[in-house]
């Protein structure tokens, strides 16, 4: 276990100067892939001047602590540095992935009261329409920009000119440090916020489950605007002083086969959906290469069922083993890891620290096959502090001292618990949860459309897809092409991701006399199975 | 139909697909090369440019090309036929 014995709590601070203090400063932190494969590579000394000019700057340019700041960056050497610096500095900070919306940065900046941005030129044309529905004092800092235009601050030189001494204050653990964004069955996408105190289930997690040795070299492949790409793409190895890889480029199995052969990857962490893309390749494919160094394979975000961890197996000659947590959760909670038998299709064991229960509701604890919610008992180091602006739906989501995941599965007689699906109606696609209600609101929005509903459906890939069924009117010229202007305005309003991939046009959305859309139906409809009982439907 | 008006309809659907008017296409263009430029818009890329030419993508066509040159040359086949 790594020794905690420090005087400062700060994430920013455990992830770098700390490490050079243990001796590890000349030590290789990140080796960074460009999209066009070049190599770079940080040692934690590095790293730590680097985080120390970003929280010099941020300080020089009046931001002060608790003030909430985003990153829209891709994986480059600022993203990670201005995200250290600014937990060094005491600042809250969320990454943004790159294919948001510019409504969904909009709204995520107004209801955290995000003072900045931090981004560069390429994503001016977005940011530009961003800032003509934001206060005039919010600023946009370029980090490869010089020069100011406007709200464009252009930080590049003054970056490169703070200074590289930087001394972390010293942090109460319950300070504020990151959040995200998650979707919940209603409403609009909210934020989860984290605290400092969270990185010693970071780091408790990252030993029990990737179970590293401090020569082995971890990759994973998350984008950090996901919980998983901070905690475990960011914190956790290196505040447990480990190399890691980064690419930032989007998923080709080739160049990243490369990638792991080239410099022997010895632990992989990724999703599902990769895993299915990825199989989508002959096996032949996998045999050009040398994937001897991989040691382990870790997947997380959606349920990886049986024949993909068989298949695992056989390309990658390594145990493949599937982890759970949520963006609440902080850090993985259930997992398959090394020294547990692996039961395909089962999201392993709770993590020991740890204690999780089957509930039907608050203090009905269900017994051994039993079907209910999953839940956590609290509190834990890494679990979110609250969801901004919403204390209520905060509340609602514990069942006394239990948090209740919206996750249903049961425990089988060995401990093991399997995923059976959601209680409510978000979607999980590709790993991400959307909410139906708000690509509802979005497609509502288009020409033509009168009404209409979204479901998650099964798909080989994406474990579930966004269907969205939708009553038009007769003024509709081309289905086709208002099946495409719904795809592209949700993915501008929203994110790509929450795109339906499949547009069902119908008469009539059937709803409850209440009017409430009976999802249900709609999902066994399409799926041709027997709709059942009716009676609550409208006329 | 020439190349160039090739790469001009499909450098509209590009800036129309990534919500981006200042994209300019090149041959050498990947999705890296493009912000938002991921698996989920690549299908509605893909669609769009079906709209757009009139054609159709085979599901394997759809996800084999890796570069822009690429997907120009397979749209540029398919309009002649």
């Amino acid at each position: 276990m790594t020794d905690l014995s420090t005087s400062n709590n700060n994430v920013g601070y455990l992830c770098t100067d700390w490490q050079v203090e243990r001796g590890l400063g000349a030590k290789t932190a990140l080796k960074l892939i460009d999209k066009d494969e070049i190599l770079s590579e940080f040692s934690f000394a590095q790293l730590t001047e680097l985080s120390n000019q970003a929280a010099n700057l941020l300080a020089s340019l009046g931001f002060q602590k608790d003030d909430r700041i985003m990153l829209f960056l891709s994986k480059t050497i600022e993203m990670y540095a201005f995200f250290l610096g600014a937990l060094k500095l005491g600042l809250v900070s969320s990454i943004l992935f790159n294919s948001i919306g510019e409504d969904s940065i909009i709204e995520r900046i107004k209801d955290t009261e995000t003072k900045a941005i931090i981004s560069t030129s390429r994503m001016n044309f977005r940011l530009v329409k961003v800032l003509q529905k934001l206060d005039p004092s919010f600023k946009v800092l370029l980090v490869d920009e010089s020069q100011s235009d406007g709200r464009f601050l252009g930080i590049r030189d003054q970056f490169a000119q703070a200074s590289t001494s930087f001394v972390t204050p010293a942090t109460d653990p319950e300070q504020y440090s990151h959040f995200h964004f998650t979707s919940g069955s209603t409403g609009k996408p909210k934020a989860v916020q984290h605290c400092h105190a969270a990185i010693i289930d970071h780091l408790c997690s990252f030993e029990e489950v990737m179970q590293a040795k401090p020569d082995e070299l971890f990759w994973c492949t998350a984008d950090p605007g996901w919980v998983t790409g901070t905690t475990y793409g960011i914190i956790a190895p290196w505040a447990s002083g480990l190399t890691q890889i980064q690419l930032d480029a989007n998923y080709d199995p080739t160049l990243w086969m490369r990638i792991i052969e080239h410099h022997k990857v010895n632990i992989f962490y990724t999703a599902p959906t990769v895993f299915r893309m990825m199989a989508q390749q002959p096996e032949a494919f996998y045999q050009q290469y040398d994937l001897s160094s991989l040691k382990r394979v870790y997947t997380v975000g959606e349920p990886l069922d049986p024949n993909l961890v068989l298949w695992g197996r056989r390309m990658f000659h390594c145990e493949i083993y599937d982890t759970w947590f949520q963006t609440e959760t902080g850090s993985i909670m259930v997992a398959n890891r090394p020294g547990l038998e692996v039961k395909p299709g089962s999201m392993g064991k709770p993590l020991p620290y740890l204690e999780a229960a089957i509930l039907e509701s608050q203090d009905n604890f269900l017994p051994d096959n039993t079907q209910g919610l999953l839940c956590i008992r609290k509190p834990w180091k890494s679990m979110f502090r609250e969801y901004v602006g919403n204390p209520v739906v905060y509340k609602n989501k514990f069942l006394g001292d239990f948090y209740s995941s919206g996750d249903i599965a049961y425990r089988d007689e060995d401990g093991y618990y399997w995923y059976i699906g959601r209680s409510d109606d978000v979607i999980n696609t590709a790993g991400h949860l959307v909410s139906p209600f708000e690509i509802e609101s979005a497609v509502m929005e288009v020409p033509h459309v009168l009404d209409c509903a979204v479901a998650g459906l099964p798909d080989d890939l994406l474990y579930e897809k966004v269907v969205a069924f939708v009553v038009h009117d007769q003024q509709a010229q081309s289905l086709r092409k208002l099946d495409m202007d719904i795809k592209l305005y949700v993915s501008k309003k929203i994110a790509s991701l929450a795109s339906p991939k499949e547009i069902v046009f119908t008469d009539r959305i059937p709803k409850t006399k209440s009017g409430k859309v009976m999802r249900r139906v709609l999902k066994k409809q399409y799926l041709g199975q027997d709709v059942g009982d009716l009676s609550t439907m409208e006329e | 139909m020439a190349e160039n008006d090739v790469v001009a309809r499909m450098n509209m659907v590009f800036r129309e697909v990534f919500d981006n008017p200042e994209i300019e296409i090149f041959d050498e263009m990947t999705s890296s090369d493009v912000v938002g430029w991921d698996s989920f818009s690549h299908i509605n890329l893909i669609t769009s440019l079906e709209i757009e030419f009139d054609i159709e993508f085979t599901q394997q066509e759809a996800f084999g090309f890796k570069t822009v040159g690429e997907l120009k040359l397979a749209i540029s086949k398919k309009i002649t036929g």
